[in-house]
């Protein structure tokens, strides 16, 4: 099995690592991720610009897919929505692709629509499935909690994402089980971490951020886990830029799923790249792999209780 | 004219224009508002300290690599394009090796080489490989010109001009060598020079010779020439011409050459040929030798040490007065070959709003000016502080750069310099801003830019506060988007919203409710939608849209307000 994949423009310059644990996790599996270098932004930054201008990276990217032959995975939600979004306004606005088609065709480009979008979420769980991967773990955690973030255009708007269940997502939950971590239930799961207003409204980005930094340490999360790159970077990276010095202050520490996962898999912490999230702490890192340990089967779990 | 002075003036041009473009390099800037001018002698000063204190360190194995991987070996080129590193390797040796071994033959060769004859192998060989390795490398660079020209790679002039005087210098080259294989005059002052003919018999012999053998064009040698007179040649050749005159074969494309020259000696005649083609020759070397300083071909001595300076501090300069500098050196070390633009992640972008100076390749050209003050025309400006904003920060271009150019810092500079003249840029209300927001470099400089946006904003439209009631039905609305019409006022969009909910008091801070704007939209009032605060405060997170109970696409109706509202604050600008 092979995708292209599309990383954006964050992951390749801010956030190597969730590139890196994806590809060796996918590897795992046998899926092969090809990176390509004629990918361009997906558009999401000029939407609020210019729609038009917002559409025609992603088909372009689409039609780059296309020619090669594959479809597309992507890591970064904005991006997926973006695609998605693309895919959708072609199929409704023959006009528009025409168009669009006639831009593309000075590079030899040309988007029918039979490249397909997927996020790495969906492949995992369709593709490989938490069976499988279940039965690939050499490791499991214990005692650990995990708040997940799934950042907003991975779930909405439904009709363009077509990502799981946009009011009670399962496809996350249910991975995040194979790991053994506690997926908590927390207020701030399905909503805005405010980078969408940085540059634009600090103030209001800030508070929409610390809402929900606020709201995972009270959970009781060890971690957080953001889907999207976009929620990454204001975790990892704007929120070490807003902290005051306070000493009640505590860092809410990143990690990401492909990085968990990869834990599980056997994967080192070095190829998963856990160390260049800049909110966790090598003591993060020492206690993280000390809840490691053996998978316990569920099966066995089950006639322990009938025992009992 | 005589060789020495032609060579002695377009040296002197050469060396002022060195002069020129290196004193850029320490008294032209970016200047966003808290970055001063330092005074030359400054600049000056701490680059030698940076430069001495590389030297006499541990630093300097750093420098010994970086000249043999990146400027000997082009690392950067080889890993990006080898079809591009093969011609660029092509031509630099091919160039250099001329430079050194012909053109400054009596300075090097004669020295390192015993016995060196420019008509002797393996110089006479060598010559024409480099020659065409050269034409082989002008010819692959012309095709990767043309040919990329649909994937907006911008060729200039000043590019073909380059490519120009590289084919024509070594066409030139050939064709004198040549014609002096051909000309009859040319192999009489030869004969009469070196060879000892006892009579008018060996005399014929040797030109029956060199007519089958070395390309010479003889009137009284009938063709073809008598087998055993040329075998006769043959031999006097051999006591007489061999020793410092190897056949005329060994100059393989030179000879090719040869075959056109009869053309020009039925014109000019046979000696004024020659000479045509030497000054043709010489008068292109020296013009290139002038030309380079004022050219991208600066880049010679430009590129080099802006790879250096990229190896050794992994562009990471502290000192305000080398950060300048750098800047400086960035931008006139570039060769304008495009491969930034080719995998710029805006390059899409250009597509829409056709500016060039989205891309990154045409901003430098541009930037050039404008550091230097001489691009003061505010709709130029105006279009660079566009192209600066848009744009992603992938960073890919100062990734890929060639020479090794700082570019992202470069563009992030230059584009703070110019949002701090004063012009309002509406780009801003977008989410290029968010990579700015998070490296934050020059924080102060974009509130305050920002601010004039916002102001802008407030200014261009009408607000709820400020109307006399009651709000009477428009005209329909038009926006594209109907879903509005669906709008019960059941207020579950308001209800939900995470930044509704972050105001104590959201109706002052948001202007309108998400559920008023559909309201407003309903009863024909768009200004006043477009107007509202809530739709450049909105997180676009959709749970509005989501949890609509009637399916209005609020979040993406939000969009189009806001394409709107920035149209209408451009065409207000603009007229």
């Amino acid at each position: 099995m092979k995708y292209t994949f599309f990383q954006g423009c964050n992951i390749p310059i801010r956030i190597q690592q969730y590139a890196t644990s994806t590809t060796a996790v996918f590897a795992k599996f046998a899926i092969e991720l090809e990176v390509i270098p004629e990918f361009n932004c997906c558009g999401y930054p000029v939407r609020n610009v210019d729609e038009k201008a917002y559409i025609l990276p992603s088909v372009r990217n689409l039609a780059i897919a296309e020619k090669r032959g594959l479809d597309i995975l992507v890591i970064c939600n904005c991006c997926f929505a973006s695609l998605q979004k693309a895919k959708n306004v072609m199929g409704k606005n023959r006009q528009l692709m025409d168009e669009l088609n006639t831009i593309l065709a000075k590079e030899d480009l040309h988007y029918s629509g039979k490249a397909e979008v997927k996020h790495y979420l969906t492949v995992l769980y369709e593709e490989v499935g938490p069976e499988k991967i279940k039965a690939q773990r050499v490791n499991a955690f214990t005692g650990l909690n995990i708040s997940v973030i799934h950042g907003c255009h991975v779930l909405r708007p439904r009709e363009i994402t077509h990502f799981d269940d946009s009011f009670v997502p399962r496809i996350t939950e249910e991975l995040l089980q194979t790991t053994g971590a506690k997926s908590l239930d927390w207020r701030g799961k399905l909503e805005c971490c405010g980078a969408a207003l940085a540059g634009i409204n600090n103030d209001l980005s800030h508070k929409l951020l610390k809402e929900k930094i606020a709201g995972a340490q009270e959970a009781g999360a060890d971690y957080i886990t953001p889907i999207c790159s976009y929620c990454h970077l204001q975790f990892d990276t704007t929120q070490k830029n807003i902290q005051t010095g306070a000493a009640e202050e505590k860092l809410l520490p990143v990690l990401l799923f492909p990085q968990l996962l990869g834990l599980c898999l056997g994967l080192d912490e070095q190829s998963l790249g856990i160390a260049k999230n800049s909110t966790i702490t090598a003591e993060d890192i020492q206690r993280l792999n000390s809840l490691l340990g053996p998978p316990v089967e569920e099966k066995k779990k089950k006639k322990a209780k009938v025992a009992a | 004219m005589n060789f020495n002075i032609l060579l002695g003036l377009s040296a002197v041009v050469c060396l002022v224009g060195l002069i020129i473009r290196l004193s850029i390099w320490f008294s032209q800037g970016m200047h966003p508002s808290d970055v001063p001018t330092v005074p030359a002698a400054k600049r000056v000063a701490e680059a030698l300290k940076g430069v001495l204190g590389s030297l006499f360190s541990a630093k300097i194995f750093l420098i010994i690599k970086s000249v043999f991987v990146d400027l000997l070996f082009q690392k950067r080129v080889f890993d990006k394009n080898s079809l591009r590193w093969i011609a660029h390797t092509l031509i630099f040796f091919g160039f250099m090796l001329l430079l050194l071994m012909h053109a400054m033959h009596g300075v090097v060769t004669e020295h390192l080489f015993k016995g060196y004859q420019s008509t002797l192998n393996p110089y006479l060989f060598l010559r024409n490989l480099f020659g065409l390795m050269v034409l082989a490398g002008v010819a692959i660079a012309v095709y990767r010109r043309i040919s990329l020209k649909p994937h907006r790679l911008r060729t200039y002039t000043s590019d073909w001009a380059a490519l120009i005087f590289l084919g024509v210098i070594i066409l030139s080259g050939m064709l004198l060598e040549g014609a002096k294989m051909s000309s009859h005059s040319k192999y009489q002052s030869m004969v009469d020079e070196y060879a000892s003919l006892s009579n008018d018999e060996d005399g014929k012999a040797l030109e029956a010779f060199w007519v089958q053998e070395n390309g010479l064009i003889a009137a009284n040698v009938q063709l073809p020439p008598a087998p055993e007179l040329v075998a006769k040649g043959r031999e006097i050749n051999g006591d007489s011409c061999i020793e410092c005159h190897v056949s005329n074969k060994n100059a393989f494309a030179s000879s090719a050459m040869a075959k056109v020259t009869p053309m020009f000696f039925a014109v000019f005649g046979d000696s004024a040929t020659l000479t045509l083609f030497w000054y043709l020759h010489i008068i292109t070397c020296l013009a290139f030798l002038a030309w380079l300083p004022f050219s991208k071909m600066f880049h010679i001595f430009a590129a080099p040490v802006s790879l250096i300076v990229k190896c050794v501090t992994g562009d990471q300069l502290q000192e305000p007065a080398n950060i300048l500098t750098r800047q400086m050196l960035g931008l006139s070390a570039c060769t304008h070959c495009g491969t930034c633009s080719l995998e710029c992640s805006s390059n899409m972008f250009y597509e829409s709003f056709h500016n060039d100076f989205i891309l990154p390749s045409e901003k430098v050209q541009y930037l050039k000016k404008i550091a230097a003050g001489k691009e003061n025309d505010p709709a130029v400006l105006k279009r660079m502080q566009q192209g600066l904003y848009v744009c992603t920060s992938c960073d890919r271009c100062t990734t890929v750069c060639p020479s090794g150019i700082n570019l992202k810092e470069l563009f992030v500079s230059s584009r703070y310099a110019l949002l701090g003249q004063g012009m309002p840029e509406t780009a801003m209300l977008s989410h290029f801003s968010f990579p700015l927001a998070l490296a934050q470099n020059f924080v102060d400089d974009h509130l305050q830019a920002l601010k004039k946006v916002t102001d802008i904003f407030k200014k261009s439209f009408q607000h709820l506060t400020d109307m006399a009631l009651p709000i009477t039905l428009g005209k329909a609305t038009d926006i594209g988007n109907t879903s509005f019409r669906g709008c019960f006022s059941c207020q579950r969009c308001t209800n939900i919203c995470p930044v509704v909910r972050s105001y104590d008091n959201p109706t002052e801070a948001l202007g309108m409710l998400p559920h008023q704007i559909m309201f407003s939209l309903g009863i024909g009032n768009t200004e006043l939608a477009m107007g509202a605060q809530m739709i450049w405060s909105c997180s676009t997170c959709y749970l509005c849209q989501e949890h609509c109970p009637n399916q209005v696409e609020l979040c993406d109706i939000f969009y189009t307000l806001k394409n709107g509202a920035l149209k209408k604050i451009e065409a207000g600008a603009n007229s």
